[in-house]
């Protein structure tokens, strides 16, 4: 299988992800749970990853990265610390629904600053228009559906001169962009750690600094209290720790770092250049690349005509290629771009995509253009 | 050989508490505690050897941590809170 839906989930990973999720499982108690050896080397395991995220993300307190089960769990914490019923939230045009449905179901006042795909400058614009009503903002560092690179240092730079409090999703920014908690003076970060961290599914951090918790439990610490401490990480870390998921994601987080992410950058946008360029040569097709490759990720969606996006997945997918397609959990960026109706298929780049992968993908791509008339008959 | 325990709030604490000593050429064991302690249940400690309190509470200070109470640890398994 060529598989070019990292954007969901990195599939392939480096060997040593799975050895470590593996020795987890052998060897690993719960951490902070007890004194005993397999108690204490999960909990040297879990602090040596919150080191790695810290060091990667300029975090200058490994106390501040919270292990959560994925990225919505973490954008689950950090917008309902944030935002209650009628709190007036900005969001850009391009969030995921991990973003929206949360705000939707406590009843926030939710403005959109809509603005035109791949035109940073129309995104800042959208943002300044808006921020004066605004009393908490969202924003997505890289739209899933079309790799658009938002400019979050702009935009928090408003919210920072506005004291504005806001929140990035970087779930397909982590591991590839450059991220700085510091520098940005973002009020929280949320990530997965199962696509550009390269570690198992079932991870994520959120990087915080305080809030309301979503759920109360065990913590192993100020266990006669009846109420959750109010110190990180266990504020936010009720129940046993994903053991075997912490331990690749350690191991994930190593490999990025090793590699760096502006390489791993530039990998995946020479990569995506080449399948863009590709595509534009077959006949029928609609690409949405960026004029700027500066403001693309390594994600690129395409339609076939005013063909239905799922089929043309499906037919992909019959010959070994695997990519997504429809609204991907965006309909809010589908609605920007103009595709809401018809969706896009999305391919999404790790780094262990090749251009052969890409070759392949797009031989198959217009062989189904070819025939598409023939296979819905 | 008798030992000081720097109580910790939480396990995370006691860790980054034991990495700060370590960067400072202090050696330094995360554990639970092994004697009593009455606190609000469930903490954590750093055991450091008896010569080293000093160095590691200036370590501590320049890492602008703070730590909780002190606890002397006796060859004979039992301990007493100290005053820092």
């Amino acid at each position: 299988m060529i598989y070019l839906d990292n954007a969901a989930t990195t599939l392939q990973k480096p060997y040593a992800v799975a050895e470590a999720a593996q020795r987890a499982i052998r060897k690993m108690g719960s951490p902070g749970r007890g004194g005993h050896k397999s108690a204490m080397l999960a909990s040297e395991t879990a602090y040596n990853c919150r080191e790695l995220a810290a060091e990667l993300f300029n975090v200058p307190n490994p106390e501040n990265i919270i292990f959560t089960m994925n990225a919505t769990h973490a954008l689950n914490i950090a917008i309902k610390s944030l935002a209650r019923q009628g709190t007036r939230v900005l969001i850009s045009s391009f969030e995921h629904n991990s973003v929206t449905r949360p705000l939707y179901a406590i009843g926030a006042k939710v403005s959109v600053a809509t603005s035109k795909l791949f035109d940073p400058e129309d995104t800042v614009r959208a943002f300044e228009d808006r921020l004066g009503s605004a009393e908490l903002v969202i924003i997505n560092h890289t739209s899933n559906v079309f790799g658009y690179k938002l400019p979050i240092e702009k935009v928090a730079s408003m919210c920072k001169n506005a004291g504005i409090p806001f929140i990035v999703d970087a779930s397909q920014s982590a591991g590839v962009l450059n991220i700085d908690y510091t520098a940005l003076g973002a009020d929280y970060i949320a990530m997965p750690g199962h696509k550009g961290l390269y570690g198992p599914q079932g991870t994520g951090i959120l990087i915080a600094s305080g809030g309301r918790t979503l759920m109360e439990g065990g913590t192993g610490s100020n266990s006669r209290l009846p109420e959750m401490p109010d110190f990180l990480p266990d504020r936010f870390e009720s129940g046993t720790h994903n053991m075997p998921g912490i331990a690749g994601l350690a191991e994930g987080i190593k490999f990025v770092k090793k590699l760096g992410t502006a390489e791993i950058l530039k990998r995946e946008q020479a990569l995506i250049k080449f399948a863009a360029d590709g595509l534009s040569q077959i006949k029928d097709i609609k690409i949405f690349r960026s004029e700027n490759p500066e403001n693309q990720t390594g994600v690129l969606s395409f339609n076939i005509g005013s063909e239905p996006s799922e089929l043309v997945a499906s037919e992909l997918s019959k010959r070994g290629i695997a990519v997504r397609a429809g609204m991907h959990c965006a309909p809010l960026a589908h609605r920007s771009a103009g595709t809401y109706e018809q969706g896009t298929v999305r391919i999404s780049l790790s780094v262990f995509n090749t251009k052969f992968e890409i070759n392949r993908m797009l031989d198959a791509v217009e062989v189904i253009s070819k025939n598409l008339n023939k296979i819905q008959k | 050989m008798v030992y000081y325990l720097i109580i910790c709030r939480s396990l995370t604490y006691a860790q980054r508490t034991a990495r700060v000593l370590e960067q400072a050429g202090i050696s330094a064991i995360v554990m639970r505690p092994p004697v009593k302690i009455p606190e609000k249940g469930c903490v954590y400690c750093v055991k450091i050897s008896e010569k080293r309190l000093r160095d590691a509470l200036i370590a501590l200070n320049n890492a602008g941590m703070s730590h909780g109470k002190i606890y002397i640890l006796y060859a004979d398994g039992t301990g007493a809170e100290v005053i820092a």
